[in-house]
Parts: structure tokens; C-alpha cells; sequence
């Protein structure tokens, strides 16, 4: 049977956001920005009226004013953010419990064999659509196919508040002329990639030869070339909590940094949060990754296996040493990340001689790190922190 | 520098001290192999400067000198020719000339002074030990060192010797992996750790005949004296687990089993284990017998081995892949398990005296 398959996709999601709680906002171009000063600033979020002046996310912001003197800035609040999206899936799983959600602002719902209940497909789109715009006062685009690529082609098409339904006898005309780029899941390395063996648009990835691809891709070239044909069985997971794969961090930072100390203590402020976060979804990792951006853009990522944890001393301990490693004072670095993966699964464990050896130091961090868990959330996230943060002015993030 | 030897000599000295030779190097020279006239002999060197090996060999030295030559390439070059004398020539500019039979091929080379020499081990008594035991003792523990950074001491093996006696352990914390073995020489009383990786090398340059090697300990390194091959590596700093303290003496239920019948179940019961997630294998021990079974995605496997059981009847959960690594280096025909619950290790030992112990930590099961 053919299935039916909704992405749907929160338009501005950020500024949406925003304007839910500031009506101000409405009707004016507004975008959620890093903070002004510093050079993290960039937009992250325009609104639609922005758009209309060419701002585009990740802009810089004298960029974006330049365009648009009278834009509004918002700095980010991802907290409300994230609330915001729980909310939206909240809505969303009312509809069908096959909910997928594909990044904070959009999900995959399957709805094949739903019709009995909300009549068509397109029926429940304009459904999902003006209950996610009364309910929470934000606005989205659906996309309606059979199968997920399609889906999210489709929503891509008409923004904000468009509903598309594509089909498969409709790629000719709507996928096949896009430059491979636009495509889900081709980056800039692969679409540079591409380009060279003479792949420019989605239609002549489409006509490729597979053999030629995953030649030059591996696996992935074969399933690029199914996807281009339209051609895509992965079925929607609905996941939770137990699908996270990474809990993680990064921050750009607001001037290059040759200083190993400082550079630490950008590390130490992310593990904080990266720490509390798998504490309280309780996932102990076994691999920390750092991620540092040089000043030329120039990306490394370099990981290490440590013995499962949550905690923040113990995740900043392998972080601290990766960076020590890793570090060359002659490469100014530009952006910081530090990410714990990797996680025990939870109904098995392997036992360990340690678990019964007398590392009492370690229940007592355990302790330790929850209490302050415990403050943070009664009396907020800086009432306390490690003494090395608190000197402001020095810190460049 | 210009000498000639047969081909098959200079491959297996090359191959040896590769060993030892890091495939890529932040210094383009430790990727290289050192060459050098010793009087009458040819002396060759590879060092990734935690583990180096030097070997020597027989040849016609014609002319003496040093150069280095990239390791990877020139072992490549000289397996391809033919089995036949090979002429070597180095040049002023440290250009290789290789030349045998009908072939010629020459080799950028680097100068030798830019290699770094192998630490002096100082002359401490060595310990007199059979290659075959030292072989054995490697190739019985060293696969349960750890292999992730978290705890650096226990990627190393302990070696330990008390007059004739001598241990090596290994452990990950998952498992424990202990060989004891006696000394025809006493020794002073030692304890040394010794990174895995080189013990690995050394296993594989040990051949199993009766002769005697020698291994000198200092602070800081460890020689294994082969004769016409040195190997020297650093050895690892710091205190070692106390290990004794984590072997269970008391059991609830001790089983007598069949080796090689326990370990061709277990080892199908893998197939079906490694397809899961944590390689996972239940073990149900009743009735005089060991029911082992694992599910996964792929499928189901039930195995039942008959077997001599005192005591209590337990249910316990491993992960196949410990299990395995530690039957597939027992020898004995058959072999006793002791069990305390679901959730304390397994001890493995010998029927019959004391040569190994292993210790397997199993999997909790929340069902």
C-alpha cells in the first residue's frame, strides 16, 4: 500500500518563537541574532518580513543591518525554544503516535490509513497546520508524499504556511531541475564532490550510473541515487530520548583564541552544560569529542574513550586533554565544541571490577554534581558555577 | 655504505623490525628503518620511540656506512624480487641503489644521524626465561588489556616475578586475564608493566622453541634479549590494580566442564549474540547442565552442554565476545567454573595446578 508521509516544518521557528511572546514583533522584520557586540552575532533566524530584505541566517548581523536598517534583534533563547518544540510534538502525536522528530523544528508523521479518521491526507495537513497555529500561535508548511524524501522536498516548496502534496509522476518538473546541493543530505563536501564527476543538478544525479557513485561516495552514492529517483522505503521512527545518540555543545567564539587557558575555560562553561544535560536525561557516554574550528574554517574533530560517565569533571578532564593534544598556539581558533557519545544501553549493563571497588571518590562527585543539578534548578542556572567562570570580562564566549 | 646478502635473509630482518615501525609518523624519519654496518655485520633498527626492535644479520659488507630508508617502501620493494643475491649501494646523497639479478631500483634515502638511538638498558641481572613460556604468557593474557585510554596503567601487562615464579596479568575491568609460569634461574623479586601493543610485537617475533631469552628490567624500559634481535620498550609508570584483591576465593556453584564442547557452543551462540547490541549470551546452569542461549534480531540459538555441577543453580548473562577471547587461548582439556551469583565474576582456573586464572565479569540483566 501506498503510504502517506507529512513532514512538517516550522516556518522561523526561532522568531516565531519569539513573537508568541513579544506581538510586537509581528508584521515588523525581526531575527533571532547572537549577541550584537560580538562576533558570534550572526542571525540565526529571520523573520519573513526580514527575508523580504535579503536576510538570510547565519548573515552576519552590520550584513544583515545593512540590508535592513530597521530590523529588530532578539538574542537567542534556546530553553524557550526547545519548550516550544516539545509542544509542537505534543500536537503533532494527537494526530497519529508515528511521529518522527527530525530536528527541533520539523518532524515526519505517517499517516497511511489515517483517512477513516481525518478524512484525506491534505485534509489533516490543513488540520495539523491551523491547530499548531491557534494552539501555539506558530506557523508551519507540510509537505505530503510517500515516502519521507518526498515529504521533505515537498514542504521545502511553499513557505511559510504552504501545504504540497508531490508525487512521484511530478519529479521531472520540480525535483530533477534543483542543483544537487538543495538536495537533502548532499552537503557541500558531497555536492563539490559531485560536481566534479559532472553531477550539477538533482535530474542528472537521478540519471547516474549507481556503480559510478558509490565508486565515489561508497554506500552513500547508491543511496543518493535511489533518493533522487524519488525512491526512499526508510520507515518514519517514532523516537524519544533512548534514540539520542550524542548529547553536545559548540559555541563560536566572540574573537579568535591563542590561549590554551582561555580555550580551556570555553571547554569547562560547555561541559557544564553538555554535563547537567546527560545527567538529567541520566545517559552515561564512554566517548568525549571535541570539535574545534580554526580561524580559516579549517574543521577538526578528535575523540577519546573514557570509562562511561555524566560527569562534568570527568567529561572536561578528557576534553581538556584532547584540547592540550591537539593544540597548536600558531592556529587561531574560532569556534570550540565538546560533545559525549556513545551511551551505555540502559536495560543491559556490563559490570565492571570497579563498580565494586572501593572508588568511593567517584559516588562522591556523583553527589556533588547532582547537588548542584538540584540548585540550579530551584534557584537558576547561575547561582552556581565553577569559580574559574566567574570572572567575566576575560571570558570570550 | 655497500653491501650484498640474499634476499629472503633481508626480508625477514626488514619484516622484524617493522615491527616496530609506525605506518604514519609526525616525523617522516621514524617511518623509516636504519641500516648500518656493525664491523662484519649489518645491524637494522625501527623504533616508534615507545617500542623499538634492532636486528642483525649476515651480509658481505663491502664498503661500511648508515642510511635510513622509508620502512613500508623498501620491505614492498625487496619481497618483490627475486630470491637471489641483492646489492646495496648508498651514495653521497643518500640515494639507495638496489640492484638483483635483471632488477635496479634506487631509493631516496635519509641521513642517519637524524634517527634516534635506543635507549642503554643498564646491566641488571636478567631474567632467564624459555621462549616458549614467554610466548605462551603473551599469547593467554595479552588479548584482556584495555584498549581505551580511561585507566592508561591497565593497557599495559604486569609481569611479576618472585624467585622461580613468574605472572603476567592483564585486565580491562571487564575481565582478568592471569598465566603463571616458573623460571629455571630465580630472580629477584620484580614488578613491571609493560604496554600490550609491544608484548603483541614480541609474541609475534618469539618463535616457540625451547631456547632461553633473557629480558632485562630498569625504570623506564624493558629489553628482551632474542640473541640476534633486541627489542626495548618503554614500560608504563605507576601502580597497578591490586589484583589479588579482586579474585573471588568462595563459590556457590562450581562447574566442571568440557573445553572444546563449551567452546564450539558458545562460539555458535555468538553468531547469533554479535548481531545484538552487547554481544549478549545467557547462560542457565541446572541439572547437571549448561544451557546457553541469545536472541537478537536475527534470530534465536539455544545450546545445551552436558557438565559436572556442585551447588546452587544460577542464571548469568557475559558478553560472547569475553568469553570466547578466553577459550579460544585455554589448552587444557577441561576446565573449572566458579560461580558466586548473577551478578560476581566467574573464576576460570585449571582442574588440575594453577597455571591460569580468568576472571569474567558478566552482564546485569533488568528483565
Amino acid at each position: 500500500m501506498e503510504r502517506a508521509i507529512l513532514l512538517v516544518d516550522m516556518n522561523a521557528f526561532f522568531i516565531s518563537c519569539e513573537t508568541t511572546r513579544r506581538p510586537e514583533l509581528a508584521g515588523r522584520p525581526a531575527a533571532v541574532a547572537g549577541d550584537p557586540k560580538h562576533r558570534s552575532g550572526i542571525i540565526l533566524a529571520p523573520n519573513y518580513e526580514a527575508r523580504k530584505y535579503g536576510v538570510k541566517t547565519t548573515m552576519v548581523l552590520h550584513q544583515a543591518r545593512k540590508l535592513c536598517p530597521d530590523i529588530v534583534l532578539v538574542p537567542p533563547d534556546h530553553g524557550f525554544y526547545e519548550r516550544k518544540s516539545r509542544e509542537v510534538m505534543q500536537v503533532l502525536s494527537q494526530f497519529t503516535p508515528v511521529v518522527e522528530q527530525n530536528s527541533i523544528d520539523e518532524a515526519w508523521l505517517d499517516a497511511t490509513g489515517c483517512e477513516a479518521l481525518f478524512g484525506s491526507t491534505l485534509e489533516l495537513a490543513q488540520r495539523i497546520m491551523k491547530e499548531i497555529q491557534s494552539k501555539l500561535g506558530l506557523p508551519c508548511s507540510i509537505g505530503i508524499a510517500e515516502n519521507k524524501f518526498l515529504a521533505k522536498v515537498a514542504a521545502d516548496m511553499k513557505k511559510p504556511m504552504g501545504i504540497t502534496m508531490l508525487g512521484r509522476e511530478e519529479l521531472d518538473e520540480k525535483l530533477w531541475p534543483l542543483p544537487v546541493g538543495r538536495m537533502y543530505g548532499v552537503g557541500k563536501q558531497t555536492a563539490l564532490k559531485l560536481n566534479r564527476i559532472g553531477v550539477f543538478t538533482i535530474g542528472q544525479l537521478a540519471a547516474s550510473k549507481p556503480e559510478l557513485l558509490s565508486d565515489k561516495l561508497g554506500k552513500w552514492g547508491n543511496e543518493l541515487h535511489r533518493l533522487a529517483n524519488g525512491i526512499d522505503p526508510s520507515p518514519v521512527l517514532p523516537h524519544a530520548i533512548d534514540e539520542m545518540k550524542s548529547i553536545g555543545r559548540s559555541t563560536t567564539l566572540s574573537h579568535d583564541l591563542t590561549d590554551l587557558m582561555l580555550a580551556k575555560k570555553v571547554i569547562l562553561a560547555l561541559t557544564d552544560e553538555v554535563g547537567s544535560s546527560a545527567r538529567k536525561y541520566k545517559k552515561r557516554g564512554r566517548t568525549i569529542q571535541i570539535t574545534i574550528k580554526y580561524s580559516d574554517f579549517k574543521t577538526i574533530t578528535r575523540q577519546k574513550k573514557i570509562a562511561a560517565t555524566f560527569l562534568t569533571k570527568d567529561i572536561y578532564a578528557a576534553g581538556a586533554e584532547l584540547l592540550k593534544e591537539n593544540w597548536n598556539p600558531k592556529q587561531p581558533i574560532r569556534l570550540l565544541g565538546i560533545a559525549i557519545t556513545n551511551f551505555e544501553s540502559d536495560e543491559q549493563d556490563q559490570i565492571s571490577f570497579f563498580d565494586f571497588s572501593t572508588e568511593s571518590g567517584q559516588k562522591k562527585e556523583e553527589k556533588l554534581e547532582a547537588a548542584v543539578d538540584q540548585i540550579r534548578e530551584k534557584h537558576g542556572l547561575s547561582m552556581i558555577k565553577p569559580a574559574i567562570l566567574l570572572s567575566q570580562e576575560k571570558n570570550p564566549y | 655504505m655497500k653491501f650484498t646478502c640474499m634476499q629472503n635473509n633481508f626480508l625477514e630482518v626488514i619484516l622484524t623490525v617493522q615491527k616496530a615501525v609506525s605506518a604514519r609518523s609526525s616525523t617522516p624519519i621514524l617511518e623509516g628503518i636504519l641500516i648500518e654496518t656493525e664491523k662484519d655485520v649489518l645491524k637494522l633498527v625501527g623504533t616508534n620511540l615507545e617500542l623499538g626492535i634492532q636486528s642483525y644479520m649476515e651480509a658481505n659488507i663491502i664498503q661500511e656506512g648508515s642510511v635510513v630508508l622509508p620502512s613500508r617502501l623498501l620491505s614492498e620493494v625487496i619481497r618483490k624480487l627475486p630470491d637471489a643475491e641483492i646489492e646495496v649501494t648508498v651514495s653521497d646523497n643518500n640515494a639507495v641503489k638496489i640492484a638483483c639479478l635483471n632488477s635496479n631500483v634506487t631509493l631516496q634515502g635519509f641521513p642517519a644521524d637524524e634517527y634516534p638511538s635506543l635507549p642503554e638498558i643498564s646491566e641488571n641481572q636478567p631474567i632467564e626465561i624459555s621462549k616458549m613460556l614467554l610466548s605462551n604468557m603473551i599469547r593467554e593474557t595479552v588479548f584482556a588489556v584495555a584498549v581505551d585510554e580511561a585507566r592508561p596503567i591497565l593497557t599495559g601487562a604486569l609481569l611479576e616475578v618472585e624467585e622461580k615464579n613468574v605472572t603476567m596479568v592483564c585486565l580491562d575491568g571487564y575481565r582478568l586475564a592471569l598465566r603463571r609460569g616458573m623460571l629455571e634461574v630465580p630472580h629477584e623479586d620484580l614488578r613491571v608493566i609493560i604496554p600490550g601493543k609491544s608484548l603483541v610485537e614480541v609474541g609475534k617475533i618469539l618463535d616457540d622453541d625451547d631456547q632461553t631469552i633473557s629480558i632485562t628490567v630498569s625504570d623506564r624500559h624493558v629489553l628482551f634479549d632474542l640473541g640476534l634481535t633486541r627489542i626495548i620498550s618503554r614500560v608504563l609508570e605507576g601502580e597497578y590494580i591490586n589484583y589479588k584483591q579482586i579474585i573471588p576465593e568462595d563459590y556457590k556453584t562450581r562447574v566442571k566442564v568440557d573445553t572444546k564442547i563449551l567452546s564450539s557452543s558458545i562460539d555458535r551462540a555468538s553468531l547469533i549474540a554479535r548481531e545484538g547490541k552487547n554481544n549478549l549470551i545467557k547462560l542457565s546452569l541446572q541439572d547437571q547442565k549448561m544451557v546457553i542461549t541469545s536472541n537478537s534480531e536475527t534470530g534465536q540459538v539455544y545450546e545445551e552442554v552436558p557438565l559436572l555441577l556442585e551447588g546452587k543453580d544460577l542464571e548469568i548473562a557475559f558478553n560472547a565476545r569475553y568469553f570466547m577471547d578466553m577459550l579460544k587461548v585455554i589448552e587444557d582439556q577441561e576446565m573449572c567454573l566458579d560461580f558466586t551469583t548473577g551478578i560476581s565474576p566467574c573464576v576460570v582456573r585449571p582442574i588440575k595446578g594453577s597455571n591460569f586464572t580468568y576472571l569474567l565479569l558478566p552482564v546485569r540483566i533488568f528483565a
